[in-house]
């Protein structure tokens, strides 16, 4: 290391070397120690070096250093930031760092570099220092936006003094500075006022509040705060909320940019994304006409802007001839459009007035008063006041070509290849003045050239060719007329290397002019010569006019050579070219009257001519130069993106393959040509803005050069004429400018990479969107093709139906067909099946007849059978009736013989008598009238019949109430044998007691008796005595009773005894029905009855006594009573009691008696006929007997209930008369027996009446 | 007899609220009014409900056969009652067995002896045997509840007679049905009586020959009296039992039989009706409801 370290030191200085090997090497070596070592040691080193020498390897090494470095190289520029010297050399190496954007760059708000930085910003009086510093504190702001937050009132205060500066001026500067520190500033406020506008504006507030603060306020930043549009966050955010650091988390520093560029109402500035950027009218129609270009439209507006505003005031003649909507309408690359737009738009005449109003309107120049001093400032400053920092580049570009360009009146710049920055002796030589031929070749291969050197512009990682094929052929006139312009400037510097080479411009200006004209262009290209060595050496005021018109000659000599190049490229690029070309034709045509105007009135001219130059500058080169750049590359990728565009984009690679064939030429002439020119370096890829800093740095140290070179007289010249300032004051200026200007560029471009950046990511996003638009595009073909085939499966599906419907017909007919068949078939089946049925029928009838006939056969084999049986019985016959006819006949005979036999009898019998016939019919007679009396018998018998049928109901309804009556009765027979019974069993027990009593009063009369005997025994008269008057009154009766008694004692045993055996059949006579005493007594009475027929009645009376029981002493008493009792009540049986009796036991007893005697039936009817009528009176005594209980009344009884009473009252007294009664038994039966014959018809009748019960009994 | 439409419709009622013998004296009437009594229905109606103490003597009367069940022999009947009793009556007293001075029972007890030709001669007069004794304690109850001597008479004769005659034979196994009972109803007195052997020395005379007489007040009395007429002694084990639960404490209390028939035989004659209508339910609980049951 310590050996390499002096090695690597002294490396250093051959980092300048122009061996591009060697530089690689270098730089690899350098590079290669830094990322091994750690210490600052060769960093610092590299810092010096550039300090001392500026160079740009050391830049390019600085601002690309690694991370660990980064600490080093701040420190070292921080402690360079403090010496005076350095200041400017080490903000520019900031910048430069700064725009590297290293990833590293954030840290910078911790280190003591920023402060130093903010504080030579607010200390430091030297402008240049201020802006350089400014700018690079813009370009930093949206690096660190949360750091930034900490200064944040550093940076205010910045403002607030730089903004003051402006109007005070408190160095003492000159205005051309201002114009450049106005424009920083209003970049710085954009800056502030786009990222922290709450607080910025409460600054401003605060600040400008003051007093002495109004008029900068009033003068600076009013103008500004006129071109903002109203922060969104002063409405919804606050001073703390827009300095939190997650705000602008969410943004990358190009969004920033952005951000800030958005709230401008500056056309240059604003962008235009999200809609809301600030569009003049006259913008819209190229907005219409290509929006995706939003991005880039700014910078063709101004474009238009320029390109109107430097024609317009020429090309009012030429309104008319234009054929801008042609042109319009064309199909052409974006790049065509706008080259027409830039001629189309003077011919809008408002358009020209509004954007010159616009300019006027916003423009702070004006406001400044920028255009006070045109001698001076008259050129250079002109875009700055006219334009934001935006156009800075532009103009710089302009100034730097119209600082160095003067050389290029002598325009062989298109001959002139890019790359060869520094030595292109012979290319001047190759203008297009040189030869036609060459012409011909060289606007192609011009064209040619500034593509390619645009490619590394473009896309530094694409390949030029790519692009350049990309970019087609006939892409842009303008474009290749901007790159004549820049091509020049540079050949223009290269020339200016050579002063050699300005003689031969002058020839070729003199060539030229004698070429177009002469005119009034004497007097340019005398200026421009003037220029070319005036404006290098001494500020004229021709200066700004001859900054513009340099450009001018070429531009004459391309529009020439242009007419021929059109008429190249009409070969090449079609009908539309030639069509743009005419139009460029023009345009370029007339521009060379407008360099007229400033030349001839350079110092009358009023703030808007001198704009209009500017503008004019601005659209003929810069915005052409540094604008198109960023636009390009993406319009090609428009085109890939857009559908819109696709076959434009066919067309243009058609044309493209052309052109490719041109330019291939071309290229391998170009090298050929460099091959000639060039020593040897065969890098081409040097970017042009790499060669444009070049340039400016080598323009600088040629100017050095030159102005040492120059003679002095002429440099008094020229500023005698103008009656400048010091020349060496002036030169100071204008390298500071130079600076001032490089810087400036550098932020533009700065922001206008960042715009790219952003341009591309939204151009993802356009692509993105459009591979989407394509696919949906793609889908909605795809549903259209999908729809179609759905149509026509639709209609193949309805084909379909149509056969399915026409093969369903045919299938209905077929079907129909043959069911139509099936059914004939079934019908001639049914008339077989009919038929069929009818023949077996017939058959079953021929079975039957067949049968029938059979059973006949059979009948008639029978009669046949029976016939001949028959025939044999009566073949028997027949010999039997043959012997019976003889026998016949024998009889015959015999009858004959009788005969006559006979008739000798009836002669016999009539002679012995005719009586009998006689007696015959009496006998007849007799017969009718027996049969009639018969007859008449059988109907009385009839008759009879049916009485006694009556007479049989009636009897019958008689004995159901009978038996209804005898139910009754035996009811209340057992209702009264109970309560007999229970009275009996009263009596009983009384009778019991008696007895119990009596035996007491037996024992204890014995017990007496024995005391009286034992006392009589003992003293009989005493005791007689005694007992006489003790028991006097006892012993009579005792005794008399004691001899009966004994008798009794006895026979109350045998008495009881026997008396309850023959109680019982009296109970029983009384009790019993009445059947049972019948019972008893028919055996007694049934010999009675039968001897009362044969014997009399009185006999059983006496008899009856005789039959009575051993107890009959004690019954003695009662016969004679009964005696006459039954024999009074016997005869009186019609009384009650009798017929009761009667009726009682007579049912039995008299049937009994009556069914003995069977009488005979015809006698019985004919008595009945007899006794008929006398049938009914009987019978009321009979009924009055069995219902009427009236006699029982008379016989005085109690009765309540007569019906009821009456019987045991009568029982009562036939248990009383019983013994009589049973002893009149026989007596009754005689007595009935004489009843029966005292009344014999009643008892017919009763007879009949028994036999009609007996009848019913036995049935 | 439920079915009677005569019946007073809230009779279903009375019962439940505790009204016994409100319907029962109009049935009761009722049945009298049949002609022929019926003396089935006339003794289930005495064994189910208690007796109308106004038809009491009427219905015993029946019951017992004083009376024939034909109303219309009841005077006949009656007067030969009357003069059977006047002529015993006077038998006795002309035999001199009674004198004017001679206690009514005692009288009663004459003539039952005479009836039942166990009369005594008047010369080896005995002092009154059990027998006897038991007579004439139903005799002094019948005494006190009837008051014309005939009727008192009648009725005493023809209760011992048919008690007699009835359950003669059933009354020496009531002490074993009284132990089953109270095995059931009450073992641990049950147990207390055999454990101190007073089970076999119970006044089962008093209880079951005197039929309680003497033992409980005549209200009381004639209420059991009214069971054991119509038919049925087994009423005579639940009245005993129900004494003996009664006095449960007390007989528990006591551990010598004696003591124990003593406060059996002097019991005090307050809550004898409860006694009695608790023997009652106990009576239906076991027997159940007779309805022509013996």
């Amino acid at each position: 290391m310590a050996r390499e370290q002096p090695n690597v030191g002294d490396l250093l200085p051959l980092l300048e070397s122009s061996d591009i090997h060697q530089l690689e090497e270098i730089k690899g070596l350098i590079n290669e120690h830094l990322s091994t070592e750690r210490g600052a040691m060769l960093l610092n080193g590299l810092v010096d070096y550039f300090l001392e020498t500026n160079s740009a390897q050391a830049i390019h090494i600085l601002s690309s250093v690694r991370e660990p470095h980064d600490k080093h190289l701040l420190d070292k520029m921080n402690e360079c930031m403090t010496k005076q010297a350095c200041r400017l050399p080490t903000l520019t190496l900031l910048g430069h760092v700064v725009r590297k954007q290293p990833s590293w760059i954030h840290k910078i708000a911790r280190y003591p570099l920023l402060l130093s930085l903010l504080k030579c910003l607010k200390t430091d009086l030297d402008v240049v220092v201020l802006i350089t510093g400014v700018l690079v504190l813009i370009t930093l702001l949206p690096m660190i936006p949360q750091a930034g937050k900490q200064h944040l009132y550093e940076f205010f205060d910045i403002f607030g003094r730089l903004a003051s500066w402006n109007l005070k001026n408190p160095g003492h500067i000159s205005e051309v500075y201002l114009i450049h520190l106005h424009a920083s500033i209003y970049s710085l406020f954009h800056r502030l006022y786009g990222m922290y506008p709450c607080n910025f504006v409460s600054y401003l507030r605060s600040h400008y509040n003051m007093k002495e603060n109004v008029d900068t306020f009033e003068e600076v930043v009013k103008p500004m705060l006129e071109h903002v549009r109203i922060h969104p966050e002063l409405v919804t955010g606050t001073k703390d909320q827009e300095l939190d650091p997650t705000r602008w988390k969410k943004f990358e520093i190009h969004d920033i940019v952005i951000e800030c560029a958005k709230v401008s109402l500056d056309p240059k500035e604003a962008s235009c994304e999200e809609g809301y950027a600030p569009m003049p009218g006259n913008f819209y129609p190229h907005l219409e006409l290509r929006p995706q270009e939003s991005v880039s439209s700014p910078y063709t507006d101004f474009h238009n802007s320029y390109g109107s505003s430097s024609s317009t005031p020429f090309s009012t003649p030429r309104q008319p001839l234009p054929p801008p909507l042609s042109l319009a309408s064309l199909p052409g690359t974006q790049s065509l459009y706008r080259s027409p737009q830039t001629s189309r738009s003077p011919n809008s005449s408002c358009e020209l007035d509004t954007t010159c109003g616009v300019k006027e309107l916003w423009s702070p120049s004006s406001l400044c008063g920028m255009a006070t001093p045109p001698s001076s400032s008259g050129m250079s400053p002109n875009p700055e006041l006219s334009h934001s920092a935006s156009h800075l580049p532009g103009h710089r570009v302009h100034s730097t070509s119209g600082g160095k360009g003067t050389p290029a009146s002598s325009t062989p710049a298109t001959s002139s290849p890019p790359h060869t920055l520094s030595d292109f002796p012979i290319i001047p030589l190759l203008s297009n003045t040189t030869s036609p031929p060459q012409k011909d070749d060289h606007p192609v291969e011009a064209a040619k050239p500034s593509l390619v050197k645009q490619e590394p512009i473009r896309d530094s990682e694409k390949g030029g060719e790519v692009i350049n094929r990309d970019v087609g052929g006939g892409e842009t006139i303008s474009m290749t007329l901007s790159v004549f312009m820049k091509e020049q400037e540079l050949q223009q510097r290269t020339e200016r290397e050579e002063t050699a080479i300005s003689e031969e411009l002058l020839k070729i200006t003199k060539d030229k002019r004698d070429l177009a004209g002469v005119r009034g262009f004497d007097s340019p290209f005398y200026r421009t010569t003037e220029t070319l060595t005036g404006t290098q050496e001494k500020p004229l005021p021709n200066l700004p006019l001859g900054g513009p018109m340099p450009p001018r000659d070429p531009h004459h000599a391309v529009s020439t050579s242009d007419n021929e190049l059109e008429n190249a490229q009409g070969g090449i690029g079609g009908g539309g070219d030639s069509s743009t070309g005419l139009a460029l034709d023009q345009s370029w045509s007339i521009e060379p009257v407008c360099p007229f105007s400033p030349i001839q009135h350079p110092l009358h001219q009023s703030l808007s001519a001198l704009e209009d130059e500017v503008a004019k500058f601005g659209g003929l080169f810069s915005p052409s130069h540094p604008m198109k750049k960023p636009s390009l590359p993406y319009e090609a990728l428009f085109d890939l993106a857009l559908p819109r565009a696709a076959s434009l984009f066919v067309g243009r690679r058609t044309s493209e393959a052309r052109g490719r064939a041109a330019l291939e030429k071309l290229c391998q002439r170009q090298e050929g040509l460099e091959d000639r020119e060039e020593e040897g370096k065969g890098i081409v890829s040097a970017s042009p803005l790499e060669v444009l800093d070049h340039l400016v740095q080598q323009g600088s140290d040629t100017h050095d050069k030159v102005l040492k070179r120059l003679p002095l007289p002429s440099k008094s010249a020229d500023w005698t004429h103008f009656g400048g300032s010091a020349p060496l004051d002036e030169l100071h200026t204008l390298r500071s400018q130079l600076l001032l200007l490089h810087s400036q560029l550098l932020y533009e471009r700065y922001k206008r990479e960042q715009h790219a950046v952003r341009n591309r990511r939204l151009l993802r996003r356009v692509i993105n969107a459009t591979a989407l638009e394509e696919q949906n595009n793609a889908m909605k073909d795809q549903l259209n093709l999908q729809s179609v085939d759905v149509v026509t499966l639709k209609e193949s599906l309805q084909v379909e139906q149509q056969r399915c419907r026409q093969l369903w017909d045919d299938r209905e007919t077929v079907v129909t067909r043959l069911h139509s068949q099936v059914r004939q078939l079934q019908q001639g089946r049914d008339d077989y099946y009919t038929k069929n049925q009818e023949l077996q029928s017939q058959l079953n009838e021929y079975q039957k007849k067949m049968n029938d006939l059979e059973a006949d056969l059979q009948r008639a084999n029978n009669k046949v059978c029976h016939t001949g049986h028959l025939l044999n019985q009566m073949t028997i016959k027949l010999s039997t009736s043959e012997s019976t006819q003889q026998q016949m006949s024998f009889l015959n005979k015999q009858l004959l013989l009788l005969g006559e036999a006979h008739k000798l009898d009836v002669l016999q019998q009539q002679h012995t008598g005719s009586d009998n016939t006689k007696e015959a019919q009496m006998v007849q007679v007799s017969w009718g009238k027996e049969v009639e009396r018969l007859r008449q018998s059988l109907l009385q018998q009839g008759q009879k019949l049916e009485a006694a049928q009556q007479r049989v109901g009636e009897l019958e309804t008689h004995l159901t109430k009978k038996e209804h009556l005898i139910v009754e009765q035996k009811k209340f027979l057992e209702d009264v044998k109970g309560q007999a019974k229970g009275e009996l069993q009263a009596s009983e027990s009384r009778y019991q007691a008696q007895r119990r009593v009596t035996q007491l009063l037996q024992t204890e009369l014995l017990h007496l008796y024995s005391r009286l005997e034992m006392e009589g025994h003992t003293c009989p008269t005493t005791a007689s005595a005694a007992g006489g008057s003790s028991t006097d009154p006892g012993p009579p009766i005792d005794s008399s009773i004691m001899e009966p008694d004994g008798s009794v004692t006895l026979g109350t045993n045998e008495w009881s005894d026997d008396r309850r055996p023959s109680q019982s059949p009296r109970g029983n006579g009384s009790t019993l029905l009445p059947g049972k005493p019948k019972a008893n007594n028919s055996p007694k009475a049934l010999p009675v009855n039968s001897a009362s027929s044969t014997q009399d009645i009185p006999p059983p009376l006496l008899v009856e006594p005789s039959f009575s029981c051993p107890h009959a002493p004690l019954a003695t008493p009662m016969p004679p009573d009964a005696a006459p009792l039954t024999v009074g009540s016997y005869p009186s049986a019609n009384s009650f009691l009798g017929m009761r009796a009667r009726e009682l036991f007579r049912n039995k007893s008299e049937s009994q008696c009556d069914e003995e005697p069977p009488p005979p039936h015809l006698a019985g009817l004919s008595q009945g006929l007899k006794t008929e009528l006398c049938v009914e009176p009987l019978f009321p005594p009979l009924g009055n007997a069995l219902t009427c209980p009236v006699p029982a009344s008379i016989l005085g009884a109690p009765l309540t209930v007569p019906a009821k009473e009456h019987l045991p009252e009568t029982r009562q007294r036939a248990i009383k008369q019983e013994s009589p009664r049973r002893k009149m038994g026989g007596a009754r039966g005689g007595g009935a027996a004489a009843a029966s014959a005292a009344q014999p018809r009643q008892q017919q009748q009763f007879r009949i009446m028994d036999y009609n019960e007996t009848q019913q009994e036995h049935s | 007899m439920a079915e009677d439409p005569q019946r007073n419709f809230r009779s279903a009622y009375y019962e439940k609220v505790g009204f016994r013998g409100v319907e029962e004296k109009k049935s009761l009437e009722i049945l009298l009014k049949d002609n022929p009594l019926d003396v089935e229905k006339l003794s289930t109606f005495s064994q189910r409900f208690p007796l109308p103490s106004m038809y009491r003597i009427h219905v015993w009367k029946v019951l017992l056969g004083i009376l024939p069940p034909h109303n219309d022999s009841h005077s006949l009947v009656g007067g030969y009652r009357r003069e059977q009793y006047q002529d015993v009556l006077e038998a006795l007293k002309v035999m001199r067995f009674v004198h004017m001075a001679t206690p009514q029972t005692q009288v009663y007890l004459r003539m039952f002896q005479l009836e039942s030709q166990v009369l005594p001669r008047r010369s080896d007069t005995l002092p009154p045997d059990e027998e006897d004794e038991d007579f004439l304690s139903i005799a002094r109850a019948m005494e006190e509840i009837v008051e014309d001597p005939m009727d008192c008479y009648w009725l005493i004769k023809s209760f011992v007679n048919q008690f007699n005659n009835k359950f003669g034979d059933s009354i020496p196994h009531l002490p074993k049905s009284l132990e089953h009972y109270l095995s059931v109803e009450e073992p641990r007195l049950l147990n207390h009586l055999k454990n101190t052997g007073a089970l076999a020395m119970l006044p089962y005379s008093l209880w079951f020959r005197r039929c309680f007489a003497g033992c409980l007040p005549e209200s009381s009395l004639q209420r059991v009296w009214d069971k054991v007429i119509s038919g049925s002694c087994k009423i005579l084990v639940f009245v005993a039992m129900e004494i003996l639960l009664s006095y449960k404490i007390m007989v528990m209390g006591n551990s010598r039989p004696e003591g124990v028939v003593n406060i059996l035989c002097n019991m005090p004659q307050e809550n004898t009706d409860a006694i009695v209508t608790k023997a009652i339910d106990l009576w239906h609980k076991y027997c159940g409801t007779p309805m022509h049951s013996v």
